[in-house]
């Protein structure tokens, strides 16, 4: 089992409800998610939610990037502009754009090239022209859009797409990353992709954290350090309710199942416990 | 080979579509020819409507189709402007309402509106401009306002996560990222105006233009050369329609509209 530290507080949820025209579609949804430690190495965090269709992940994720108000709670995260020195940054509450937000078609900007937006991204980090020029083609590099940075978004592949995508929130600087169902409608070489980039993020920086929602449940316990569980709660009469709120949390870490290379029986066993969760909600 | 022509949905090579497309104009050209030759004329000639295109050609058809192309440019420049400007509010929440009233406006009758515009506008010349500046933005921004409405949410929602503030969201998303449909608005809508143009040139008969020739035309009762006026109306908007899309896809190379 990977040792590991938990530290200060990253992510804390408290509360939260989201109403449209009077119906409520989440509500009382809580949880708190720290900063990982895992000595000699950098890792980020990676969060997963899973549950049956149009039980509120869509909701609850555009809440998490702040493009949603919350009816009622409120979402706190790290405050990196205000960090000093190797403490741990401030809790604020998050706004419109502090989260950076991936929707399951990889949306981009139809009228810039891949380059220019990466530039678009880094417009509001305060460096040197020339030093920006070095991050974007560095990363493009990395990521392996050098040849098509000069390429608007109707000339890329999909899994070119997904990586520009991806990217795009990566040198925003932001160090929150949501995407809302990535491996949806993927290829087994584009789903590859999209694992490689989550590795890169979780290593880039210890605050670096990924929130992903998916229907393939063996991805999501290979791929994240902690699952939660949203659907319908059984009410007294046995009867489940309508409005969407947070079942089960699964830590991997605990459970020595978080960044394993290998796909053991205990994965395993953790997928069917999960399957049975959502059947219930 | 050519049973794939007739079977519903199927996918043919450019090649053949060239084929067919020849073929339904020689049948329409030959229908010309056939359904003139008898005594009984329902329609005019081709060749009344040549020797009305010989005359009309001697009689500086050329200076009329460059005015009538120059009103245009000049009402379609005004109205163009206006239209973004309201397009653009229309996000906005106080100004749409308004925005949304004035495309309802499309529905207002052309007579009444030429009543106030002559009691507002003095020469004839700008009466015509600004008769056809009101309509085709009336028109023009209900295509812009249906283009706006479309951008998915999620768009939006790309930009706003990348920190943009509400108004760089309309600036990138809206405006710069919708560029290549105002061209397309224009395409789309350049029947309407050219339709508009003949009538409103009827308004300035010293002025010239294709309207004051068909106008003239009809009134002695030329039928080739209302058949010839016709035909070149017809080639003069589809050259504009074909340099439209060539500029759309000039400037835009990202536009697959």
């Amino acid at each position: 089992m990977s040792y590991y530290e938990s530290d200060a507080s990253i992510l804390a949820v408290e509360n939260l409800s989201v109403q449209y025209d009077g119906k409520k579609i989440i509500q009382n949804i809580n949880f708190e998610e720290r900063d990982v430690i895992r000595s000699g190495r950098i890792q980020g965090q990676t969060i997963a939610f899973v549950g049956r269709s149009g039980r509120g992940k869509s909701t609850l994720f555009r809440s998490l990037a702040g493009l949603e108000r919350p009816t009622s709670g409120r979402i706190l995260i790290s405050d990196i502009k205000k960090q000093s020195g190797t403490e741990h940054p401030p809790f604020k509450e998050v706004e419109e754009g502090d989260v950076g937000f991936v929707n399951q078609n990889y949306m981009l900007f139809r009228h810039k090239t891949i380059y220019q937006a990466m530039e678009f991204a880094m417009r509001k980090i305060d460096k040197p022209s020339a030093e920006k020029q070095t991050i974007i083609t560095t990363h493009l590099k990395d990521w392996g859009l050098e040849d098509v940075k000069n390429q608007y978004p109707n000339e890329l592949s999909g899994g070119q797409r997904q990586r520009t995508a991806i990217l795009e929130q990566v040198l925003s600087s932001t160090n929150y990353i949501i995407l809302d169902e990535p491996f949806s409608g993927l290829d087994v070489g584009n789903i590859q992709n999209v694992k490689s980039a989550f590795k890169l993020i979780n290593r880039t920086h210890e605050l670096n954290t990924i929130i992903f929602c998916t229907h393939d449940i063996e991805l999501a316990v290979s791929m994240a350090d902690s699952i939660y569980v949203i659907g319908y709660p059984t009410m007294e009469n046995g009867r489940l309710e309508t409005i969407g709120t947070l079942i089960r949390k699964y830590d991997l870490k605990s459970k020595g199942l978080a960044w394993r290379d290998d796909y053991s029986s205990e994965h395993h066993d953790l997928v069917e416990k999960i399957k049975v969760d959502i059947l219930n909600s | 080979m050519i049973k794939s022509w007739f079977l519903p949905f199927e996918k043919i090579s450019s090649k053949h579509s060239a084929l067919i497309s020849s073929i339904w104009i020689v049948l329409l050209i030959s229908f010309w020819f056939i359904a003139t030759s008898g005594e009984k004329k329902l329609f005019p000639p081709p060749d009344l409507a040549w020797q009305g295109f010989k005359d009309l050609y001697s009689e500086g058809l050329v200076t009329h189709i460059i005015s009538s192309l120059w009103l245009c440019l000049q009402a379609t420049t005004i109205s163009i402007i206006f239209s973004l400007g309201f397009a653009y509010l229309s996000p906005i929440p106080i100004f749409k309402p308004v925005v949304a009233m004035l495309s309802r406006m499309r529905y207002l009758p052309l007579t009444g509106i030429t009543f106030y515009l002559a009691m507002v506008v003095s020469d004839a010349r700008s009466m015509q401009i600004w008769v056809l500046v009101i309509f085709m933005s009336l028109y023009f921004i209900t295509s812009l306002l249906s283009i706006i409405k479309n951008i998915p949410q999620e768009e939006l929602d790309h930009a706003r996560s990348l920190q943009c503030s509400r108004w760089e969201v309309l600036w990138e998303v809206v405006i710069k990222g919708r560029l290549d449909y105002v061209i397309e608005v224009l395409r789309q809508n350049l029947a309407i105006t050219w339709m508009m143009l003949v009538t409103v040139e009827s308004i300035l008969v010293a002025a010239g233009g294709l309207g004051v020739l068909i106008k003239n035309s009809d009134k002695f009762m030329n039928h080739g050369r209302i058949v010839a006026l016709q035909i070149v109306i017809l080639f003069v908007g589809l050259g504009i329609d074909i340099f439209l899309n060539f500029l759309r896809k000039t400037l835009f190379r990202y536009s697959k509209i």
